[in-house]
């Protein structure tokens, strides 16, 4: 993920805007399931201010663990302090397939138009010219939240019109009919039942904040200070719409920027000096 | 007391010597913890070749797997080292250059796959992956290469199955196949003479992954009485009787960490990403790491005990205070 940086056309902590624009996302009370990285410090920011009765589940088996020292990732013993239940991946996943998560934190290397993610290889799957980790949990957590946010890196190769490998469903995904080699295309919430019909609902970048519409199609809602709607077109492969941007991304406050790096996260472990 | 007698110990060179050429395996552990590291490594000094490999979330010992040519079949849903490297540079390479059979699932399946091995049911639905190529029927690698015939009974003969649900009516769901495995193994934080199984901390996917293979063989921190473990058999998770044999081995998922006992030790973890980049590193890294050295004790001696030190876990708070993680 991308580093704390000074931004070239304006002085503002990158990392800990990207953080708190996604810690605004959580609501107080909701459960969430959080991985590796920023999406664990924007659920403690979120805990730390507005939503204290959000439950964090680690993907390794922790629930609603009360972390004093950060994890480097979720099997970290660090997850566990406190918590209400240390377990294993089958019950968090199973409490995600009951339906109870409310919103999950993901990544990925592409993403389409449509929230469709790829995880695990760039070019021809059979042949690929660059294998990424693979879906891990993204495609359950994505299939089976009511709400996902995606935490990416703004570049036109990874805002692909079509995304080389569909590792995790946005909102027009393939269905290959019985025998059928070519897929076809349908709205994600026709093959889902009615307990899954959530998804992808934000993307946030090092230059935006992207939200989908009506139609399950990605549109531009806030820039980043310093940034134009220009600069985020050349940086989307396909046609963007960005008639519905409300203004410039929120500045994280003096109050958050204490939360993060005195709080949260002190040993610098993910929020670099 | 001197030593605790056990019947099932063996060695981390016996317990190695346990898996066969063309052998299924699980190993059980999550990315950087609880990794049984020790038997890995042998492994790779006793040449293995051609293992079919059925997990959930591998890193840094089935990358040195891969790396060494052990690997046949990787079945799993990732191949990282977390924050410590973003790609096992092997597993990678093996995936671009087509030397290995790779069979993508998703963490839930492949989850599945282990609870339904570990339940003797031959597959077991779950909801997750409709709608991606995870199910795209052309990307069925163990079918294009013709291994779904039937004739190896740990390949079943399709990838997943897509049913409507005739009992709630609630449409699609798919079926996944069990993981039926030769043998697996596991690194806890302690086990009872008689193969009693501890694991403190999360427990990952390890108990349905010690539930789903014919053997398994169980490496821990620490072997101790029996008894000690059976006065609070509700910790326990799995019954000594299940467990084929014992190796106590000290450090032994090193780098990899273990809640309550030591952390992952990240400096090693980014050095081994770093050198695993091309082909020629990774060969003199090998050379140094596992060949060079006969025996765990060996490689623990050269990582040096004031490192050991820093890792070791707060008995209170179960991690490192010590540790130096940036």
């Amino acid at each position: 993920m991308s580093k704390n940086t000074n931004n070239t056309s304006g002085k503002y902590d990158l990392t800990a805007l990207m953080v708190m624009a996604a810690a605004r996302e959580v609501k107080n009370g909701e459960v969430v399931f959080a991985g590796t990285g920023l999406p664990m410090i924007a659920i403690m920011a979120a805990q730390h201010l507005h939503a204290p009765d959000a439950v964090l589940i680690y993907e390794a088996g922790t629930i609603d663990g009360k972390t004093i020292s950060i994890p480097s990732s979720v099997a970290d013993p660090r997850c566990v302090y406190q918590a209400s239940v240390a377990s294993g991946v089958a019950n968090v996943f199973e409490t995600l397939q009951r339906g109870l998560v409310d919103l999950g934190y993901l990544g990925g290397a592409e993403i389409d138009l449509y929230g469709n993610v790829n995880a695990t290889s760039i070019g021809d799957y059979m042949h690929p010219a660059k294998r990424v980790p693979g879906s891990g949990g993204n495609v359950d957590i994505n299939c089976l939240a009511k709400r996902t946010v995606y935490i990416m890196v703004q570049e036109k190769r990874r805002f692909r019109n079509r995304v080389d490998y569909l590792t995790s469903p946005g909102w027009k995904v393939k269905w290959w009919d019985e025998g059928a080699a070519q897929p076809k295309w349908v709205a994600r919430k026709k093959l889902y039942p009615k307990q899954f019909q959530g998804g992808p609902s934000a993307v946030i970048t090092n230059m935006a904040v992207f939200r989908f519409d009506e139609t399950g199609t990605m549109y531009l809602d806030t820039v980043h200070p310093g940034k134009t709607v220009e600069d985020v077109k050349n940086n989307v492969e396909f046609d963007l719409n960005v008639k519905r941007v409300t203004g410039e991304t929120k500045m994280p406050t003096k109050e958050e920027m204490d939360i993060l790096y005195n709080e949260i996260d002190p040993e610098g472990i993910f929020l670099k000096r | 007391m001197n030593s605790i007698k056990s019947e099932k110990q063996i060695s981390v060179a016996e317990a190695a010597a346990e898996i066969k050429n063309g052998d299924t395996i699980i190993i059980a552990g999550f990315t950087v913890w609880r990794k049984p590291m020790a038997i890995m490594y042998e492994m790779v000094r006793q040449g293995k070749k051609d293992l079919h490999l059925i997990m959930n979330n591998p890193s840094i010992g089935v990358d040195i797997l891969i790396g060494s040519g052990c690997i046949k079949i990787w079945e799993s849903n990732y191949c990282a080292h977390e924050i410590f490297g973003k790609i096992g540079n092997c597993f990678g390479r093996a995936v671009e250059e087509g030397s290995i059979i790779y069979e993508d699932y998703g963490h839930y399946h492949t989850v599945l796959r282990l609870q339904a091995g570990a339940t003797g049911v031959p597959f077991l639905p779950g909801w997750s992956c409709l709608g991606t190529d995870l199910l795209n029927p052309e990307y069925d690698m163990l079918g294009r290469a013709g291994l779904r015939d039937g004739s190896n009974p740990r390949i079943p003969r399709k990838k997943f199955e897509i049913i409507e649900d005739k009992f709630y009516g609630e449409g699609k769901i798919v079926l996944v196949p069990a993981a039926r495995a030769d043998v697996c193994i596991a690194h806890v934080q302690k086990v009872g003479a008689q193969g009693t199984v501890r694991i403190e901390g999360q427990t990952f996917a390890c108990i349905e992954a010690m539930k789903a293979a014919d053997k398994l063989i169980v490496m821990a921190e620490e072997i101790v009485p029996e008894n000690e473990l059976r006065r609070e058999p509700g910790a326990n998770t799995i019954p000594h009787f299940r467990v084929d044999a014992i190796v106590e081995c000290p450090f032994g998922a090193h780098p990899t960490g273990v809640f309550g006992y030591y952390d992952m030790d990240g400096r090693f973890i980014s050095d081994y990403h770093f050198k695993s980049r091309t082909k020629e590193t990774f060969k003199a890294w090998i050379d140094e790491w596992v060949l060079g050295v006969k025996d765990h004790n060996q490689y623990l001696d050269k990582i040096g005990g004031a490192r050991l030190t820093s890792l070791r876990s707060n008995s209170s708070l179960k991690w490192s205070t010590n540790v130096v993680r940036r």
